[in-house]
């Protein structure tokens, strides 16, 4: 079994870690294929801060090893600062997940697209907290008050 | 003397739009148990209630593991029978009731016979606000047609509007709307069990764990057993020889009979039937290869199905 891997360059002042890998994920997640699947996604989960999009668009059987190996991956991704993200679930993929009561562990978008620019989105914690956002209505106020 | 034949005709349907993958539905959604009964075991209990002398009970071989034959041919099989039938009936019944069971429908029976002899027809068929109801009342005598019994009940009948409640059974949707309303009294279907709380209805042997909770309205069937710490909420119905095993939630869904639904699960606005889900929410319709998950508990569900209701009936099947 093949999988298709696709990599997707982050904007030059992002591109603080590797590339953000896309795979399909194959359409049936049993034992058999997760094997052959984690074979192919094993390497790029122990790089630093693997950024992984995985493309559910094909499932349409997932048995219970599948759900075992996404939450894996999204440990070990997550264990060297990285983060894994379902694109394109299949109602089918959809259904399953609920029903393991995973689907709210995982980020999951309607395409990859949105998957892949939700890693370049700027993060919560790059921009600065410690001062509030009326801040700089009071500075000017000040500077008024001051030329008044 | 009144006499019934109740057709079971899956195959003369067949291409009725379901709502989900027809392949994997169960072909008789009327012999699939509804809160303890089928549909078609409580068409008979309802006829001998109203008083039927005698009711024959003609199902294709999807229904009846005693059949052989195709489906297709047991569709044309099941019509000649119950014409055959209905020339015996001619000489000791005044009248006979014919029903295709794949419609879960509500009626007087008095009152649908009383209309038949003021209308003087040989025929007359019951109406829904949605159309005709596979429903007929005939006088055997007066009715000659025998090769095409299905297509003389329809040419012509004197139509019967019939108020009552109506459900076409068409797919997984209907069966769950039928069970909702049964919940919700919008129909007269209720659970064969004991209302252990108000709204909560339990079969014979049923068994609770320590620490589920059964949120009303609710139905748990004859020896269906519910793990420790399961919650089943929402209009759920977990039907008879059915498992639900620790910690799973149900909520708004039918576990239908010998299915085992596995550990730690979330089943929301879906049919369960051994390995198979609808799910009524996404339009989906899954088979589930894992038996951890969910598979059919041991017990045959056919000939459950069809055992069911077969020695309740006075005449039997095609």
């Amino acid at each position: 079994m093949l999988f298709s891997i696709h990599f997707f360059e982050g904007e030059e002042h992002m591109q603080t870690s590797g590339p953000v890998v896309v795979m399909q994920v194959p359409e049936i997640l049993n034992v058999k294929e997760v094997h052959n699947f984690m074979h192919e996604l094993g390497p790029l989960l122990e790089s630093n801060r693997p950024r992984i999009v995985l493309d559910c668009s094909l499932v349409c059987s997932m048995e219970s090893a599948g759900v075992e190996m996404l939450l894996r991956c999204l440990e070990e991704v997550l264990k060297r600062d990285g983060d894994l993200k379902l694109a394109a679930l299949s109602r089918e993929a959809e259904v399953i997940l609920e029903l393991m009561r995973v689907a709210r562990v995982f980020e999951t978008f309607e395409t990859c697209e949105e998957a892949v620019r939700s890693f370049n989105a700027i993060p919560a914690d790059a921009v600065p907290q410690d001062a509030p956002w009326y801040a700089n209505v009071f500075n000017e106020l000040g500077v008024l008050k001051q030329a008044s | 003397m009144i006499a019934a034949i109740i057709i079971e005709d899956y195959a003369g349907r067949k291409d009725e739009t379901r709502v989900c993958t027809q392949e994997m539905a169960p072909e008789h959604w009327a012999c699939v148990d509804v809160l303890g009964r089928p549909v078609i075991g409580r068409l008979v209990d309802g006829l001998k209630r109203g008083g039927i002398d005698a009711v024959f009970v003609f199902a294709d071989g999807k229904c009846s593991p005693d059949s052989k034959s195709e489906s297709d041919s047991n569709s044309i099989n099941v019509w000649v029978a119950a014409g055959s039938k209905l020339d015996e009936c001619g000489d000791s019944y005044d009248s006979v009731l014919i029903a295709d069971c794949g419609t879960y429908t509500e009626f007087d029976v008095a009152q649908m016979l009383a209309f038949h002899r003021d209308q003087g027809r040989s025929v007359t068929q019951a109406f829904a606000a949605d159309g005709p109801v596979d429903l007929w009342i005939i006088d055997p005598v007066r009715f000659r047609e025998r090769d095409d019994i299905r297509g003389a009940l329809t040419s012509g009948p004197a139509p019967y509007e019939q108020g009552g409640y109506v459900n076409r059974l068409r797919g997984p949707r209907d069966f769950r709307q039928l069970v909702s309303d049964s919940f919700n009294s919008r129909c007269r279907l209720r659970p064969c069990g004991v209302e252990v709380r108000p709204s909560v209805w339990m079969g014979e042997n049923a068994e609770i764990g320590r620490g589920a909770r059964i949120v009303a309205p609710a139905f748990i069937g004859q020896k269906a057993k519910i793990g420790d710490d399961c919650l089943i909420t929402r209009g759920t119905d977990v039907e008879r020889n059915s498992q639900v095993d620790f910690g799973t939630a149900a909520e708004n869904s039918s576990i239908l009979s010998n299915t085992y639904l596995g550990i730690g699960l979330d089943l929301s606005h879906s049919i369960v039937d051994g390995k198979y889900l609808w799910n009524l929410r996404h339009d989906v319709t899954l088979e589930i290869t894992d038996p951890a998950v969910m598979r059919p508990n041991a017990v045959s569900t056919e000939s459950r199905k069809w055992s069911e209701f077969e020695n309740d009936a006075v005449g039997l099947s095609a």
